[in-house]
């Protein structure tokens, strides 16, 4: 059910913590309580934007709010935005964010972040998660197992299992395997599930949210 | 110092206390000494298998609870010098027995046998960790199904971070029929997905029921595909170098007609 109050949102610029019109600044930090526990997975380390949809915040207000965040959750907040006008679904209703341009915001994040090598097979009933960017596979994810990471996940073998790309909202991750036999994708809050054959393809496919906002797997030429 | 090998699969029914009681035979056959460990406790069929059941007096249990001295409880198969089994206690359950306890059983087992053999239930939970405790080695039995493959892929995973190897492949129950029409995965996709070194191929042979319902392991019967493939496995066990024969290729004719149905 969605919170009447706070609502945490993937774009592809990264977390938004949309708020609101409310009556008291504890009833904002319960909604955020509530929002933030609903996620199955920990959203530390990561940063968000605050985007005001309510009678503007006193400053104060604010910074109690940045600490809050800081300390309970360590969610940095990235800046504070105000919109008048209702906030556009994500992405689908912002058009002029529509194809990905890797020499934008998602090439230079992508840059600042650190990547991690995991050098074997991740088998069923294992989970591989790096929040803080990506993942390398010097293997396969076998059906059952689970890799997620905060940017690019990158499987130098077979992807059965599920891969989670994007974790804290860049949505420009992407995932990229030399088999992508996965049953089920998701980049940021975008989910695919490919009908796909079991039959492996031969060359490596890559998987990115495309033009028309879902998951696209293509054929894997270069970056 | 003998080895100790947990026979094991995550998914049930695939053919673990089959394997057991064969390749312990087998490797007796061989002329090494060999205790076969049920570690199925509270389900234990392993002497029913290998036609022991009659002669049990002590189980494992008696041994952990001091009611018995080890070798003792040891049951001696009169058909093969040098095989043993230790059966599990039917009445206790899967957590009375610890994890140490066991490692103490096979830690002694293995200074007066060559090879210690551990049936293990299926599942995850603490049979298995009871089974593989003591265990250095791993025979992981699959057949040739998704949902088995995956348990294996479990299971494997679970031994690597216990630090078990090496952890070698048996695939049970396979039909050179089935894969040449394409309805049975072969081994070439089993080991893509596991990704560990296979060490034997036992075909679907209908002669396991008939040996497990007379008691007589089917190693004893000499001419049988299953036979030959468990004893192949004991060689290699062994050490021995011996090739394994692509089953698959009997489907030739199959394999032919499968090609002509591909390409219309
Ligand atoms: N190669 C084979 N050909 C035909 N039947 C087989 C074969 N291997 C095993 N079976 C049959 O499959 C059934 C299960 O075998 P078994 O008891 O060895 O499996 P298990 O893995 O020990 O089972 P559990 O998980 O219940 O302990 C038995 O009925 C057995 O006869
Ligand atoms: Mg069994």
């Amino acid at each position: 059910m969605a919170n009447p109050i706070v609502a945490l949102r993937a774009y592809r610029d990264g977390l938004h913590l949309i708020i609101k019109p409310h009556l008291s600044i504890a009833e904002v930090e319960e909604a955020i309580q509530q929002e933030i526990s609903r996620m199955n997975r920990s959203l530390s380390g990561t940063s968000v934007q605050i985007v005001l949809k309510c009678p503007v915040l006193e400053e104060e207000e604010i910074s109690l709010l940045r600490s809050k965040l800081q300390e309970t959750y360590d969610l940095t907040v990235r800046g504070v935005e105000v919109t008048e006008a209702p906030v556009s679904a994500p992405i689908a209703a912002a058009p002029t964010m529509h194809t990905i341009t890797p020499a934008t915001d998602s090439r230079d994040s992508r840059d600042s972040e650190p990547s991690r090598i995991v050098p074997h097979t991740i088998r069923s009933g294992q989970t591989e998660e790096f929040p803080q960017g990506s993942l390398i596979i010097y293997g396969d994810v076998n059906s059952g197992s689970e890799v997620r990471a905060g940017g690019d996940i990158v499987v130098l073998g077979t992807l059965r299992g599920s891969a989670y790309a994007g974790m804290n909202g860049r949505l420009s991750a992407v995932i990229i395997a030399m088999d992508l036999a996965a049953l089920q994708l998701q980049i940021g809050n975008y989910m695919h599930r490919p009908t796909v054959s079991q039959k492996p393809r031969g060359y490596p496919e890559i998987a990115r949210i495309g033009a028309e906002d879902v998951i696209i797997v293509e054929k894997f030429v270069k970056f | 110092m003998g080895r100790v090998i947990v026979v094991t699969s995550g998914k049930g029914g695939v053919g673990k206390t089959t394997s057991t009681a064969n390749l312990g035979t087998a490797l007796a056959l061989l002329d090494k000494t060999v205790v076969v460990v049920d570690a199925d406790v509270g389900l234990r069929n392993l002497d029913i298998v290998m036609g022991l059941e009659s002669r049990i007096v002590y189980t494992s249990m008696d041994v952990i609870e001091k009611q018995c001295e080890l070798n003792k409880a040891l049951v001696r198969d009169r058909r093969v010098d040098g095989l043993m089994l230790l059966a599990a206690s039917q009445k206790n359950n899967k957590d009375d027995i610890q994890p140490e306890q066991m490692k103490a059983i096979c830690d002694k087992l293995r200074t007066t046998h060559d090879f210690v053999l551990i049936d293990s239930p299926a599942g995850i939970e603490r049979g298995f960790r009871n089974a593989s405790a003591g265990a250095d080695e791993a025979i992981i039995v699959t057949t040739p199904d998704v949902s088995a493959i995956r348990d294996a892929d479990r299971i494997i995973g679970l031994l690597q971070n216990a630090r078990i190897e090496p952890i070698n492949l048996v695939l049970n129950r396979f039909s050179a029929e089935l894969v040449g029409n394409g309805s049975m995965m072969d081994q070439d996709d089993v080991l893509d997905i596991l990704n560990i070194d296979l060490i034997g191929v036992v075909p679907e042979d209908s002669g396991v029921i008939t040996s497990t319902n007379r008691g007589i392991p089917l190693v004893y019967e000499d001419g049988s595909p299953g036979a030959q493939a468990y004893m192949r496995i004991a060689r290699r066990l062994t050490g021995q170098r011996i090739p394994i024969p692509d089953f698959a290729q009997k489907g030739l004719l199959n394999n032919i007609m499968n090609w002509f149905k591909k390409k219309k």
